[in-house]
Parts: structure tokens; sequence; C-alpha cells
């Protein structure tokens, strides 16, 4: 189109004299349509509207006219347009780009030339005014620097902190928060940030809707071509398609706006436009369309409530980047769950709102419309505009223009009035800083709530293995590991008197150095003692974490039936066996160098190191403490004098405290392995970071104090 | 539709269902509770079904607001029973009509229609509809309207009935609503459900068969194996007679009822099965190896041979005070003691005191033993399953203990025991020590008074010098004869240990066996043949 807008600035390179006979060409143009146009009075009710238009250069007395012809030339030059669209959408991108450039040249000469615009020759002056509507638009009115320094800064801020959020652990509700991040963090890339910086840019009217409500046919009424596909089929409406004015075409092809989507091409050579190869909702296409008016786009979505779910994300997505919903429903529909839902949402986020009843018969429309304007009262939503589309014969995917005849002044108006345009604008984005005050902190409590279960959890597997170290301790402490085996082989031992045997006189050098033959029995018997012990208090603790975990719903539940989790791990049992004997061996050794004998008995005694440490461990297991002698305990059990006699009792328990203290720390290293397997479960489910929600938190007042 | 094969689908159908309680009952804390419920609740409904009029089928008109649903009721009765309107929702309440009225009050009743909604249809006033004698058409409210959030009638109903005529229309026929809620799930009760598609004076023909076909797609694409799709109009009257064949043939066979319940049994299982794995048959005794090596653990933990070698020990050691041979005792008393010198004094006798204790288990140890059973046992079962094991073996295990220890400390020998005979054999000792004392003092005396002259012996024996050779020999048989005896009787307290011993080891074991039987084996028993029937009865309900 542009190439061939080109072409006339040539034709009529003379001047305004051209101006009146191009106008009547026009006229007769107009009045012959080619390619199944409006009639003709709605043509020229577009240019007497455009040559209204007040421009930001001060209109000169020729300017008028000069921009009438422009104006003129535009619609001259759709007809020729709309047959050779496959010629000019090739050359529409490298034109698109000739032509920025040249609106920016103009743009610069118009600065130089603040006054009239006469000098300079006809030839630019011709192009000037004429890519004036076009640069103008592009030219942009900022915000007052400062202000828009800081909120673009509080915007990306605030993004960091979103994008930085997530949602390991299955609590109830993550996944709801999960979609909810990746709304706001689309809506914050397509749509938030791209309209803080560009307020007029034109203002995008979604229209969303049940499927066959007849939101295609619609759009392709309202643009008076057809840009999208209608049928029987449902659902019918698989991509997005957005009809904007050609003005506008490359603000939508490169702006930032709904930067996250791809855009597609065409896919027909002819006049229509359909969707191609169904391409999913990743994408939309776009298609310039003439008859709308400018500053205005419309954007035909797929349905919110059909069985192709990824059609209800699409649609939503793409409310998100809207400035004005347009929400169409039916005769039949009104009443839907779905698209009450979508009311909610609109009322929710303060977005600015227009509802069409469409599709109503004739005979019952006002008890309809009557019962429908009471439903939206009591819902709140009874200042809201309301167009009625009566129930008619679709021709060719368009309906008759008596029926929109409302709608299309709405949308003339609106492409008029500036200021109410922006405001509207304005509103829908206030609304949504507004919802983010409220989506924004319900993130991060949720994020809270994924830390505070993690903590729990965690301190779950604390606290079983913590209960199952205490019961160690009172066990090795009252002599309650002194039975069964230990306690026949202590009994053999000390019976045989073997236990005598372990003292032997030194006599002059001679001393036997064959221990007694009952003493390996009794060590391993007192080592399978412990380790089972072990490994029995091992399993109590895995299963009680588990049944903790299972009580905890959502998360606790999942994480709980990863199998193996119940039983205490396959190694357990040899590093156990490791680790006592271990145990054991030290305490031999601690008796050989450190038990101190009193040197009068030394000089006198000798005794078997081996035993000996067999004794003190079955005292130090609390031999005597429980009935288990027959006799009274008296004041300490045999061991426990036996040794005080040899080593002294300052010694005594100095070597009992170091093998206390060292059997419990080879357990406590047992069981920090075992624990190791539960974080690991933990640590995959995703470790939530605890600073993300107060980012969050500060992002969001950052942003409330630059606005 | 013959009796017998009739009955034969009922008794079919009972037998699943019987399967089906069994399932809940044994499944009491094996399967996830909200599938035990819909069973529950699912036989409940089966039950109620199958006491109720055999000669009725409940038909539902179901579908969302503005499908026609009550002008489809209206076409296939008649008569104009429902309220039409246009504003939305308009079905509040579930209107029925009955076709031949006779016992269908209980069901009605029991389907919580209104009185006043309900109306009969005599079928003496028309000819060619005794056909559909037995039907009972309920038009149902909507189920996607912001009413019926809140109001699950429709619901209710859709789960109730026999047969699902889902009314569509060209605009809804592909809403989530129906297709997510409803088809995708009941998609394998075919012949139960009727799809029809409403509305079609709205549609040019070519249009119409388009979008026939492609509901049918759509359709087929959610798992509905043959879709049956009636195109009708209810403002024209196109559709309504094929609408009345396909209800009078389900009407006539009288089946639906039975095949409702069927498929809905049929969708149930799969939903229990599918968290279990393939049914697996357990072996429900416990074989004679493991049952052994829990006896085995069992012992260890009691410490039964380390019993017996403590008792055969320490019989030995205590028996040198009572039979052996006094001299060698007194020698080695003379040799130095270390515990006299260290003055431990008294030590002695307590280690002699120590003997005399119970006998006990290790409660680790035993609960390790159970364990490693039980584990053994289910190590093929799902991980519910396996819990359950493990819980019945343990069902006693501080008993088990307790049990254990009480149980042989009435067969464990005090081990200060002190049999007769060792008291004869001391006598003994103690006469021939006299003897040889004696002996030796006549040899003496002898000696003193016949060779070394020292004066007159008092009797002629004493101081006879010919006699002492016999004398010394006599001592030294004696002596002999005491070291002999006190040989003979280190061996034969050696050998009675020995036997007494196993005896003790043996009678231990079988208690300890007998234990664990009660305590141990029976419960993991149960539990295993709870498996067994619990996926036999899963078997006979998939069918």
């Amino acid at each position: 189109m542009k190439s061939a807008a080109r072409q006339t600035p040539d034709s009529s390179a003379n001047g305004d004299g051209d101006a009146v006979p191009e106008e009547s060409a026009i006229d007769e143009h107009s009045g012959t349509p080619e390619s199944a146009e409006t009639p003709a009075e709605q043509t020229i009710v577009f240019r007497a509207i455009q040559g209204d238009d007040p421009g930001p250069h001060p209109p000169d007395v020729g300017e008028p006219e000069a921009e009438a012809v422009p104006d003129g030339v535009d619609t001259e030059t759709d007809e020729p347009a709309a047959a050779p669209e496959a010629a000019s959408s090739e050359a529409d991108e490298p034109e698109a780009d000739a032509s920025e450039t040249d609106a920016s040249e103009t743009d610069a000469s118009e600065a130089d030339e603040p006054g009239g615009g006469d000098p300079e020759g006809d030839g630019t002056r011709e192009d000037g005014p004429r890519e004036t509507p076009a640069g103008r638009r592009r030219r942009e009115l900022p915000l007052p620097e400062p202000v828009s320094a800081a909120l673009t800064e509080a915007l990306n801020q605030l993004r960091v902190a979103v994008k930085g959020l997530h949602f390991g652990l299955d609590v109830p509700g993550s996944d709801e928060a999960r979609r909810a991040q990746a709304a706001v963090l689309a809506q914050l890339d397509d749509y938030v940030i791209p309209r803080v910086h560009m307020s007029t840019a034109p203002a995008l009217i979604v229209v969303a809707g049940s499927t066959g409500a007849g939101k295609s046919t619609l759009v392709n009424t309202l643009a008076a071509q057809k840009v999208t596909a209608t049928g029987v089929r449902r659902p019918t409406t698989a991509t997005p398609v957005l009809a904007c004015h050609p003005d506008d075409y490359e603000w939508y092809a490169m702006g930032d706006l709904l930067g996250g989507l791809a855009r597609l091409d065409r896919g027909g050579t002819d006049g229509d436009a359909t969707t191609g190869g169904a391409t999913g909702p990743d994408g939309f296409l776009l298609v310039p369309t003439p008859r709308l008016p400018q500053d205005v786009a419309l954007l035909d979505t797929p349905d919110i409530d059909s069985v192709v779910e990824e059609h209800h994300e699409s649609a939503h997505r793409m409310l998100d980047v809207a400035d004005l919903w347009m929400f169409v429903t039916t005769a039949a529909r009104y009443a839907d769950a779905p698209s009450w839902g979508l009311l909610r949402r609109a009322k929710e986020r303060g977005a600015r709102l227009v509802i069409v009843l469409s599709r109503v018969p004739a005979k019952s429309r006002d008890v309809i419309v009557k019962h429908f304007g009471r439903m939206l009262d009591e819902y709140g939503l009874g200042e809201v505009e309301r167009f009625v589309i009566n129930e008619t014969v679709v021709r060719d995917g368009r309906l008759p223009e008596v029926e929109i005849a409302e709608l299309r002044m709405w949308l003339a108006e609106l492409s008029v009035d500036d200021q109410r345009r922006a405001a509207a604008v304005r509103a829908t984005l206030n609304g949504v800083l507004n919802s983010f005050r409220i989506r924004l902190p319900a993130l991060a409590r949720h994020l809270e709530t994924q830390v505070a279960l993690r903590a729990d959890l965690r301190s779950d597997v604390d606290a079983a293995y913590a209960g199952v170290l205490t019961e160690i301790d009172e066990t090795t402490r009252n002599g309650s590991l002194l039975r069964g085996e230990v306690l026949a082989r202590w009994q053999d031992f000390a019976g045989s008197g073997d236990l005598m045997r372990t003292l032997q006189l030194r006599r002059g050098g001679k001393s036997r150095q064959q221990g007694p033959e009952r003493v390996p029995p009794l060590r391993s018997a007192l080592r399978t003692a412990l380790e089972s012990m072990i490994t029995s208090a091992a399993q109590r603790a895995a299963e009680d974490v588990v049944a903790r975990w299972r009580q905890r719903a959502g998360a606790g539940d999942r994480l709980a039936a990863t199998p193996g989790l119940g039983r205490h791990s396959e190694e357990l049992v040899r590093r156990t066996a490791g680790a006592i004997s271990a145990w054991q061996d030290h305490v031999t050794e601690l008796i050989r160098t450190e038990g101190v004998t009193k040197r009068s008995v030394a000089k006198i005694i000798s005794f078997d190191v081996e035993s000996l440490a067999l004794i003190f461990t079955v005292g130090l297991l609390g031999y005597g403490a429980t009935d288990m002698t027959a006799a009274g305990a008296g004041t300490s059990s045999l061991p426990q004098r036996l040794l005080r006699g040899l080593l002294g009792a300052e010694s005594l328990r100095g070597i009992g405290a170091k093998a206390r203290s060292d059997l419990r720390a080879r357990i406590g290293l047992l069981f920090d392995e075992e624990m190791l397997r539960y974080v690991d479960v933990l640590d995959n489910a995703g470790i939530p970071d605890e600073a993300a929600a107060t980012r969050m938190y500060q992002a969001t007042y950052n942003l409330e104090v630059a606005r | 539709m013959s009796a017998v094969s009739m009955a034969e689908r009922q008794y079919g159908l009972g037998t699943r269902l019987a399967a089906l309680s069994r399932i809940v009952e044994l499944g009491q804390a094996r399967v996830e509770p909200a599938l035990l419920t819909e069973a529950a609740q699912l036989l409940l409904r089966a039950g109620d079904r199958m006491k109720l009029s055999p000669d009725h089928t409940v038909v539902a008109l179901a579908g969302g607001t503005g499908s026609g649903k009550s002008s489809l009721f209206n076409a296939v009765s008649g008569l104009e029973l429902s309220p039409i309107g246009v504003r939305r929702p308009t079905t509040a309440r579930t209107h029925a009509c009955v076709w031949g009225l006779d016992g269908a009050g209980p069901l009605l009743d029991w389907l919580q229609i209104q009185w006043r909604h309900r109306f009969a249809r005599a079928s003496a006033l028309d000819k060619g509809e005794s056909r559909l004698h037995g039907l009972i058409l309920l038009d149902l409210p909507d189920h996607d309207s912001i009413r019926a959030l809140t109001d699950p009638e429709a619901h209710r109903l859709i789960q109730a009935a026999d047969l699902i005529v889902w009314v569509l229309d060209p605009q809804k026929y592909a809403d989530a609503s129906v297709h997510r809620r409803y088809v995708t799930d009941l998609a394998g009760h075919d012949a139960v459900t009727v799809f029809v598609l409403n509305q079609c004076d709205r549609l040019a023909p070519e249009e119409e068969a388009e979008c026939v076909a492609d509901l049918a797609d759509l359709l087929r694409r959610e798992g509905v194996a043959d879709p049956q799709v009636v195109a009708t109009s209810a403002t024209t009257g196109k559709g309504i007679d094929d609408l009345k064949a396909v209800l009078a043939e389900a009407v006539a066979a009288r089946r639906a009822a039975h095949q409702r319940l069927e498929a809905d049994l049929d969708r149930l299982m799969l939903r229990i099965a599918a968290d279990l794995p393939e049914i697996r048959h357990v072996e429900p005794t416990v074989d004679g190896v493991r049952r052994a090596g829990l006896t085995g653990a069992l012992c260890d933990a009691v410490g039964v041979s380390a019993l017996g070698e403590a008792m055969e020990n320490v019989y030995g050691v205590r028996s040198i005070d009572w039979v052996g041979w006094p001299y060698a005792r007194w020698a080695a008393k003379l040799r130095p003691d270390p515990a006299g010198t260290l003055r431990l004094g008294g030590v002695k006798e307590e280690i002699r005191g120590l003997v005399g204790s119970t006998v006990s288990a290790q409660p680790a140890e035993v609960d390790n033993a159970v364990l490693s059973l039980a584990n053994g046992l289910s190590a093929d079962m799902p991980e519910v399953w396996q819990r359950g094991v493990r819980e019945a073996a343990r069902s006693g295990p501080g008993r088990l203990t307790e049990a254990l220890s009480r149980e042989l400390a009435q067969v464990a020998p005090p081990l200060d025991r002190v049999p007769a005979w060792w008291w004869l054999l001391k006598i003994w000792q103690y006469l021939l020590v006299v003897m040889s004392v004696a002996g030796l003092a006549w040899g003496g005396s002898i000696l003193a008074f016949g060779v070394f002259k020292l004066g007159r012996p008092p009797a002629q024996l004493l101081g006879d010098v010919a006699v002492l050779p016999w004398l010394g020999l006599m001592v030294i048989s004696v002596l002999g004869l005491g070291l002999l005896s006190g040989v003979a009787g280190r061996n034969s307290v050696l050998l009675g240990a020995g036997r007494e011993r196993d005896r003790l080891e043996r009678d231990m074991r079988r208690r300890v066996g007998a234990i664990t039987k009660d305590m141990v084996i029976e419960p993991v028993e149960r539990e295993m043949r709870r498996y067994n029937e619990f996926f036999d009865a899963m078997a006979t309900a998939n069918r």
C-alpha cells in the first residue's frame, strides 16, 4: 500500500491544484465498489472525520485541504491496493523500513519548521503531510523523564523478582501459583512495560467469549473484510487474529506490545485471510484492515470454554494484554458459568469492559435483554456499555451492517476521541497495576508456605532421629542391653572362673600370655547386641519420619511415598558393624594406655587388657542398675569395684566418660548418614529461596512508590 | 430376552458386586479411602436400583443450558409438560414423564423427583406408542450455568440414570463442561449413552452434515468407541422419530440398568487397579525354612546356645567344689590369690552368686528378627501391603519379648542347683580322705613305734612293721581311689552336663517355636491370606 501511495505524489506533484480533481475522482471511485466494500457513505464519513483531526503541529490555512489530499490519496490507494495484495505484502516490509526513515526525516523537518510548512518544495510537502498521520502516531509522547525512569526501574525489578520465584514442593495450590506466576510474567512483558512507555499507542480491544458466540463474525463485520475464518465447526478460532489499521501495522508488527508472541504471516494470496495451517496459540496473525478506524485494533481470540484447553489459556493471555475487553455472549449462553467467570475477572482487574449480546431472537429480545440487564446489575456491572445484536443470516462470514451500526459508531468515537481513549487505556493500566497489589503478595505468601513446609519436613527428620538417639542413650545406661545372649555369656565368663583368671600375679617376669578362652564369645555377643540395638533404632526412626511426613498433606504424602524411605538403608548394617568393632577397639586402647594402675597394684598384678575391656564395657552398659542380679546391687556393681580397685576411681571415671562420648559420637555419625537420604529427597523437590519472597514484597512496594 | 439369560446376567453382575463388597471390606487401610467410599456408594446405588422396578428404564436428558432439553422432552412425550423459556437458565427442577405408571412410584421416590413434576402417560391413549412402555423420561436442569455451580441436581441424576441422552446444539457441542466432566469419564458407557444434536433447523443441510461428522470425530477422539449421533430439531419435529426408536429399543431390551451398573463397575475397577500391580498370589503359609530361620534368630536373641554353654561350664566349675579331690582343692587354695591381694574381699562369693540369675530376651534383636521375616515374605507386595504385613508381625513385639523371657525362665535350670549324687560323692571323698588320714596315722605310728622304737605301741597292730607295706599299699590305693573317683566324678559331671545342655536347648527351642507360632506366624499368615483374598476378589470383580 505504501508503494502505491508513493507513486501518486509523482503523479500529483503539481500541488494543491490537483487536490480538487483528485477528490472528485475519488468520489467516483468510491461510488463503484470493487471488492465488496462498504457503501460509499462510509468512506465519506471517514474522510470528514479525518479532515477534522487536529495534529500536534498547528494547522495552516492551506493545511486542511492539503490534508484532504493525502487522505484522499490514501483512500484511493485502497482500491488498487485491494488487488495486488500479494505484491504489496512482500514489499511491505522494506517499504515499512523506508517509510519509517521517511517519517523520521519528516519529523526532523517538521521540528525544524514549527510554523508554516509551505517552503521546502511541493514534493516534500506532499510527502510531509501525507506521512505525518503515520509519523505523528509514531512520535511518542513520553511521560516526564524522572517518573518514567523510576517506574521503569521498579517494573524491571519486579520482573526479576517474579522470575526468580520457584515453586518446587507440591503444596496444595502450587500449580495455581505457577500458572499465576507465568501469567504475571507474560503480562509484564507483553503489556505493562510496553504500555507504560508508549501511552499514545493504539488501543487494543480484545474480543473474547464462549465458543460459537460469534466473535469472529463480529470482527469480520467490523473490519469489513474476512480477516478470520468462521464456520459451523466448534471450536473455530484457534489462532488469535489482530486486525488493525494499516498505519498502526508497524506498531503491532515491531513493537514490544505482545512481544512474547510470534507474528504470523497471512496464509492466503487472495483477499481472504485464513488462519492457514493450525498454528497454535503461541503466535497471532496480524492483518491490516483499512476499514477500521485508526488508533484502535481488534483482536479475535479463541474461546474460553471449549474442549481444547489451550484455547482458554490463549484467550486469557490475550485478555491480559488488552486495553479494553469486549465480551461477546449469546442469548443461549449468557448464564453460563465460564462466561460469568470472565466477567468476574474483568471486575477484579478493573479493566474497561464492553458487553455484546449477540444472536438474540427478535421476538424475545426484550425479555432477554431485561433479564440479562438485571443479572448484570445484581453483579455490580450495571454501568457497563451494552450492545445487542439480533439473530440474522451470516453472509460470507459477516453480519449485515444494520445490526452493528451502533457498535461501529462507538468504535469510531473511540478512535476519534483521543482523550476518551487515553482515559480508557489509563484506567485499564491502573487496574492491572492495582491488581498486582493483590496477586504478587499472594505469590510471595505461597512461596513462604513452601519455605515453611520444607522447614517442617526437615524438622520432622531431625526430631525423629533425635528422639531415637535419646532412647539409645537411656538404653545404654540402664542395663537393658544386658539380656539374652550377653547375659548368658557374661555368666559363663564369670562363673567359669575366667573372670578371676584375668588377674594374674606377676611371678618374677613370667606371666601367662594366653588370654582366657571365653573372651571372644562375650565380645561378639556384646557387639551383636549393640549392633542390633542401633539397627532397630534406625528402623524405628525411618518409620517415624515416614509416618510424620505422611501426615502432612500434599507434599509430605508424595515424598513419603518414595520407595525405600520407610526402612533403614542397606549399608547401615555394614557401617554399624564397622563402627561398633572400632569402638570396642577404642575402649581396649583406652584401658591399655590410660588405665593407669595404681603403683601398688601394678607391681604385683598384671592383667589381660582384652578381658578387662570387656568387664569395663559390661559395667558401662549399666550392669547392676536393673534388677538383673539376684544379690542386691549395693553401692556399686561388681565390675565397677573390680576396676576401681585396679585402676583407681578417678581414672575409671575418666575412661568411662570418654568411652561413652565416643560411642555417642559414632552413633550420631551413623544417623547423620541415614538422615542424608531424607535431606536428598527434600532437596530434589526443590529448595525454595527464602529471599525471593522479601524481594517480591520490596519490588511491589517500590512499584507503588514509583506510581 | 429370555428369563434365563437375564437371570444369568443379573447373576453375573451380582457376583461382581459381591466381590466388590469384599474388596471394600478387605481393602480398609490398603486402598485409597476415596475409592473405597465411591465403591461403597456404588454398591448402595446398585443394591437400590436392582431392588426397584426392573421393568422401567430411566432415561435422562442432559446437556447445557439452552440446548433444548425441555423442548425435546415435550416433543417426545407429545405434551407441553416442561416449560420452555428464553431466559437462561430455564429448568430448575427435574421433570419426569412415565410411560406405564405401575411400580414406578418407588423408583421416582428414589430419584427424588418432586410430586408436582411427575407426569404419567397412560399408554392407552396412543396406539403406536406402546413400544415406549416402561420408559421414565427425565428432563434435567443444566449443569453448566452459574446456578448449577451451587445446585448438584443434574450431577446427581446423571450418576443415577440408566441411559443418558446428551442434548447438544450447534453452538455448544464442543463445550468443555460436557466433554471434560462427563463424556471422557463415561467413555466406557457406550451402550448407555446417546448423543443428540438439537436445533438442526438453524443449520443448512450441508452444515448439518458437517457438524454431525465433526461431533462424531470429537467423540471418537475422546474414547467413545462407536458414537451414536442423532440430529434432531425440536421445533420442526425432525429426527424425533429416530430418537424415539432408539429409546424404544433400549426400553424393550430392559438391560439399560444393568449395563449402566456394569459400566460404572468397570470404570471403578479400572481406577482401583491403577494403583496396584498386576494381581499376584502369595503363599499363604510360612514355609518351614523361614520358620526355622525365625526360631533360630529368636533363640539367638534369647541366647539359648550361650545359656547351654554357660550352664555346662558353670556346672563343671562348681562341681569341682563338690566332687573334686579334696587334696587338689586345698592345694589350689594355697596359691596366692590376686583378688585377696587387691583386697576385693567378697568378690568371689559374689561371683558365685552371679550364676543364679534369670533368662531374658534382647528386645532389639527380637524386633530385627521379626522384621526380617516380614520383609522376606512381603518382598513382592505393594508398599501398602508390606506395611500391613510388618504391622501384623509386630503386633506383639513387647509381648513377645516378655513371653519369651517368662516361658524360658521356667525351663532354665537354676545354675546353683546341686544334684543329690554330688553329696554322695562328697561324702565318699571325705570318707576316703578320712581313711587315708587314718592309714597315714597308722603308718606313722608303726614307723614311730616299730621302726624307730620310740616306745611301746598301745596296740600290737600299731607297732607291727610287717603291716607297713600293706598299710602303704592301702594308703596308696585309697589315694588312688580318691583320685579316680574324683576324675570319674568330674567326667560324669561333664557328661551329665552335656546331656543336660542338649536337653535344655531342645526344650527351649521347642518353646520358642511354639511362642513364635502363636504370636508372629499366625498374624502374618492371616495377613497374607487377606492379601490373597483381596486379589481374588479383584479378579472376580474385574472379569
